[in-house]
């Protein structure tokens, strides 16, 4: 599959696998002589160098190679104090002999329904707000606003103060929130 | 401490060490290589520094207080450095060739990802009926194949992923899903193939017929059928007693059934 004849400037490697499961996920990047990749954790700077080689005839001058640790947490669900730390992720960055420049961003992103995609997920926010452990920090404007115009309208006498209702003796609060 | 005598005695051996105390950067090299046509000591050599007694001419040059070139008198200054361009719309623009095998990791209309329509534009797996008949190279083909659309999916998702707030991760499921069940039938119909080897191995061996180590490059026949056997052995082996009559090669008479 490799595109040039002469054959890569480094030496491949000599061990034969046919059925490799190995998936490599091409991130996009600014530098048009350097491309970034996800890689499996096991993955080697030489493994890269001939998975590009052999699957993509893509030539690389260089490696590099970082492993980026996801930070610990607790655990998902009712386990309070249990904590977990998630895999971590390989990511190795190869100097490419042929520059390659990533194609540019779609600006119609209507195809993918971002806008209604990101309304939903707006409101989805808000309501986790509205039962989370904060929420009596929450301010209601609206309900404020209503309130201003009620005490407004009594205080210059359009409307008038009626006690609570009673019913069979005992008072009823209601209370709108 | 571990000392040889090598290294005790190099002070000895070597008289003077005189050593350019810092090298210029590799794009001054041709201005500082001018001929000089007076007499006049050159302005720009750089002073011999004295030898210190610690054998350090880079004694007090520090990278964090910037004293590197203090001592130093460079052929151009500070202010001719080349600038470098920060307005990205004046640099030149790469030209990426068409025949980039990195465009394999994007769709055939060389945008940057799919979109969920073409995501989900897709057949169901191949089964293993279908693939008992391909052999191993097409299998092989077929394997990489899936390997290459799996780095697209995930390319793409990444690029949604990046992006942020988009649909897609469904269809893009739905396809890995298909690619994996192709590459499961694969294993599977060479896993098949293998058993039927196995089997066909230990058969031949319990097989009188069957020389398991036949040389067929060089024209020996692995495969000997047992009355061709003995007719070539009584052919090479002649007759003990010839007074005896031939014996009677005729075939067993039929058996009539009622």
């Amino acid at each position: 599959m490799a595109t040039s004849i002469a054959g890569p400037v480094f030496r491949t490697g000599t061990k034969e696998l046919y059925l490799p499961a190995a998936n490599i996920t091409f991130l996009r990047g600014r530098d048009p002589h350097h491309a970034r990749f996800q890689v499996p954790l096991w993955f080697s700077k030489m493994d890269i160098r001939d998975y590009l080689w052999h699957c993509y005839g893509v030539e690389t001058l260089s490696t590099r190679s970082y492993v980026k640790l996801t930070p610990v947490r607790p655990l998902p669900g009712h386990t309070p104090r249990r904590w977990h730390r998630k895999k971590s992720r390989k990511f190795m960055t190869v100097e490419l002999a042929r520059p390659f420049v990533w194609p540019a961003e779609p600006e119609d992103l209507s195809e993918w329904n971002a806008d209604s995609v990101q309304m939903a997920s707006k409101e989805q926010s808000k309501f986790q707000d509205a039962q989370g452990t904060t929420k009596d920090t929450i301010v209601n404007e609206e309900r404020r606003e209503r309130m201003r115009e009620q005490a407004k309208a009594l205080l210059e006498g359009k409307t008038k103060w009626k006690p609570a209702a009673k019913t069979f003796g005992t008072e009823i609060y209601s209370r709108q929130r | 401490m571990h000392c040889t005598a090598r290294t005790l005695l190099s002070g000895v051996l070597t008289p003077s060490l005189t050593r350019p105390t810092t090298l210029p950067p590799s794009f001054l090299l041709p201005a500082l290589q001018t001929a000089s046509f007076t007499s006049t000591p050159n302005p720009l050599a750089r002073k011999k520094r004295k030898a210190r007694k610690d054998n350090n001419p880079q004694r007090g040059q520090s990278a964090l207080h910037r004293t590197g070139l203090k001592n130093e008198k460079l052929s151009v200054s500070l202010a001719h450095l080349p600038q470098p361009v920060l307005d990205p719309r004046q640099r030149s623009t790469v030209e990426v060739d068409v025949d980039h095998g990195l465009w394999d990791f994007f769709p055939a209309d060389r945008s940057c990802m799919a979109t969920p329509a073409d995501l989900s534009a897709h057949g169901r797996a191949w089964t293993v009926g279908e693939l008992r008949n391909k052999d191993w190279d097409d299998l092989h083909r077929l394997w990489w194949v899936c390997i290459k659309e799996m780095n697209r999916i995930k390319t793409f998702a990444a690029e949604r992923e990046r992006i942020g707030n988009m649909y897609g991760a469904h269809e893009s499921e739905k396809r890995i899903v298909e690619v994996k069940n192709t590459m499961k039938a694969i294993k599977h119909t060479l896993t098949e193939r293998w058993y039927a080897w196995d089997n066909a191995r230990n058969a031949a061996m319990e097989d009188d017929e069957i020389n398991m180590y036949a040389d067929l490059d060089n024209g020996e026949a692995a495969y000997i059928p047992k009355a061709e056997e003995e007719q070539n052995l009584a052919e090479s082996t002649p007759a003990v007693d010839s007074t005896l009559p031939p014996p009677s090669n005729q075939p067993p008479q039929q058996e009539t059934r009622a």
